[in-house]
């Protein structure tokens, strides 16, 4: 509340400075609604969403230096029936030298080739809004972090330092049900633990380095990071409760166009740190997940993209055993993922039908993310989409949501 | 006798030859001249753009938008930057093309709001520009290698005297199957240019609405396009235009898609 009474002033303090030809304004209200297409959900609700939302941005710029905030509040109908707000971003831009950029603040960040697939971006991600049918922004979470850029003959390096660890935010069981270990079930919010975080402490920050070359129109980058799985996937039996464990990343990409269309390539090496052998069962082990993608404008105004991702646990026969044993879901060694992105844009790209697809052959789940946008004007931007998630098992990424599919309209007036 | 008939037959054939020869020549350097005139005036350039797209029921959409061209060498290699300003889906929004004459170019988009840049698959230049009745090509455009010219006549336009010139792309092409450019004989801008089908229907109407003259140079300020079959009609109107303003090349990478240069884009 203090933070938000200092966003307050430094506002208004904009606001009434004699620059304001410098400060920008705008942002949308949204009305956000769901329902569900499954009849049993653990679940509280029949919604998955009954929302408005009222975003506002403002933008002012100095001879060396940029702000940039953008405030959320949002009124929700579907669990909660409560008011609440968050600061989406609040961060200032500066340049030190010719070759130093800075961010500090808070802020969206985002690195890597993927299409909604992540291997080094291990930046904060809220899964909860992303399957209700919110905006593609919202996919993302902001971390109160440091971001420093240096930009020289050899390349890129950027740093960003999160002094204290953000998590994803995952389904907890209110609005989407999702899979509880303990129980072995699907369960709604009654059967879920609350996960504990890291201390907030200077040893538990989040450090994630980039390294980037370019090679004509190949970009090339190395990656590290190290901090915690974002995902609660560690128990800690003291406590009794799920943990988010050390986590270290190494890896790389590359991407650059190909036959007229853009080719990815990344890989990763998921080090955890606390279960290097794998034989502590309330831990995850490491793996070594690599990643492919192609995208194409296959006719005038359709795209198309496909990914294959492979992801290989280490140790696995000391896992195999572990779950055999505790009677748990027993993943393959190497689990498959494939997906393809469509997009079609229609009467001047005002009408746009999009589809996204997750299979994972090994897994045996899916998840179908489907969306037709239309421009009604510059103004109203009207949504309808759905999700579906199917899956042979309960346990496994996707299969866990099954009983989530839900159907969404959204109207978005910009200004 | 038979000899001289043959001689005076092959003076006739060679006159024919080159005179012809000649008139392609003229028509490929007007046209060469013309798009240097038009897309590559100054050694760069700044603007702020406003686009009005009107559709067939009169429905209008604007989009405004600050855009920055560098030339790494006249009729080369030339670099475009976007910046997005309204409406609010796609304000903040920055886009980059670096545009290959010999080759496919090379596009990005970065969104802010979730931190991404995207390399953007560019295989069709022929593809609408942000939904409008410009396509890549038109904003960017077309080598003239790409087509073969030939000099129609001499012909005025609205009292101003051009050069009528029709053009053919070398290769089937999906844009135009034919082009007929009228060329101001003063400026060498493309006062207006047809587009027609390969039925010989006329498609799309280009139109320089407006010719003012910015840092001694002549330059269309406002410029638009018709679409025949679909009824629309795109209005574009380039203000605050600044010529040879010194940009740098690391403008036009990855560096600043993310961080605009404020310097020139506010």
């Amino acid at each position: 509340m203090r933070q938000f009474r200092i966003y307050i002033v430094i506002a208004f303090l904009m606001l009434t400075s004699p620059a304001i030809g410098q400060v920008e304004f705008g942002g949308f209200l949204q009305a956000l609604h769901g329902g569900r297409l499954d009849e049993e959900n653990p679940t509280e609700t029949e919604y998955t969403a009954s929302e408005t939302r009222l975003q506002l941005k403002m933008e002012h710029f100095a001879d060396r230096a940029e702000f940039f905030g953008r405030l959320d509040f949002t009124y929700d109908a579907a669990v909660m029936q409560e008011y609440d707000w968050e600061l989406r971003e609040a961060y200032m831009k500066f340049r030190l030298g010719r070759d130093f950029d800075f961010k500090v603040g808070r802020q969206i960040l985002t690195w890597g080739t993927g299409d909604l697939i992540f291997i080094n971006d291990v930046f904060a991600k809220d899964y909860r809004s992303f399957f209700i049918g919110r905006d593609d922004q919202y996919l993302k979470a902001p971390q109160d972090a440091i971001r420093g850029e240096y930009y020289g003959n050899i390349g890129a390096v950027t740093v960003i330092w999160t002094p204290r660890f953000e998590a994803n935010r995952l389904p907890a069981g209110r609005r989407l049900s999702f899979f509880n270990p303990m129980s072995g079930a699907i369960v709604g919010a009654s059967g879920g633990m609350q996960p504990v975080m890291p201390e907030a402490k200077f040893e538990n920050s989040e450090i994630a380095i980039r390294y980037n070359k370019h090679f004509g129109y190949f970009n090339t980058a190395l990656y590290f990071y190290h901090g915690f799985y974002k995902n609660p996937v560690g128990f800690d039996p003291n406590l009794g409760a799920p943990v988010y464990p050390d986590l270290r990343v190494y890896g790389a990409s590359v991407r650059g166009p190909l036959a007229g269309g853009v080719l990815w390539l990344e890989g990763g090496y998921m080090h955890s740190i606390d279960d290097e052998d794998g034989d502590n069962p309330y831990l995850p082990n490491s793996s070594i997940t690599g990643l492919f993608g192609y995208e194409k404008q296959i006719a005038t105004n359709l795209t198309a993209n496909i990914q294959y991702q492979a992801d290989m646990m280490m140790e696995y026969e000391t896992y195999e055993m572990q779950q055999s044993s505790s009677g748990g879901y027993v993943r393959d060694e190497v689990k498959h993922l494939l997906t393809s992105r469509v997009t079609k844009l229609l009467y001047s790209e005002l009408l746009k039908l999009s589809g996204f697809i997750f299979y994972s052959p090994s897994e045996e789940d899916m998840y179908l993310r489907l969306a037709a946008e239309y421009k009604y004007t510059d103004e109203i931007i009207i949504t309808v989409g759905g999700n579906i998630f199917d899956g042979e098992y309960e346990a496994t990424d996707f299969g866990q949501f099954q009983k989530n599919d839900n159907a969404y309209l959204k109207l978005t007036y910009g200004f | 006798m038979k000899t001289l008939k043959y001689l005076m037959l092959s003076a006739i054939v060679a006159i024919f030859i080159f005179g012809s020869q000649a008139s392609a020549e003229d028509a490929t350097e007007i046209m060469k001249k013309s798009h240097m005139a038009y897309y590559y005036a100054g050694d760069d350039g700044l603007t702020d753009v406003t686009m009005r797209m009107v559709n067939d029921r009169g429905k209008e959409r604007i989009r405004e938008f600050a855009m920055l061209r560098m030339d790494a060498s006249d009729g080369g290699v030339q670099k475009y930057y976007t910046y997005f300003k309204s409406p609010s889906d796609v304000a903040r929004m920055t886009f980059m093309v670096h545009k290959n004459p010999d080759g496919n170019d090379a596009r990005w988009i970065y969104i802010p709001a979730v931190d991404l840049i995207k390399p953007i698959s560019a295989d069709d230049k022929n593809s609408s520009f942000v939904g409008s009745d410009f396509s890549y090509e038109d904003v960017s455009g077309r080598h003239w290698n790409e087509d073969k010219h030939a000099l129609k006549s001499d012909s005025e336009l609205d009292g101003k005297p051009v050069y009528v010139i029709e053009s053919v792309p070398k290769e089937d092409y999906g844009g135009f199957a034919k082009k007929i450019s009228y060329i101001d004989k003063e400026t060498m801008l493309p006062l207006k240019e047809e587009y027609f089908d390969d039925k010989g229907e006329m498609i799309r109407i280009m139109q320089l609405e407006k010719v003012d003259t910015v840092d001694g140079i002549p330059t269309a300020t406002v410029r638009s396009m018709e679409n025949l079959e679909k009824g629309s009609k795109t209005y574009v109107e380039f203000a605050s235009i600044d010529y040879n303003v010194g940009l740098r090349d690391d403008i036009f990478t990855e560096r600043y898609l993310k961080n605009p240069p404020r310097k020139y884009i506010r």
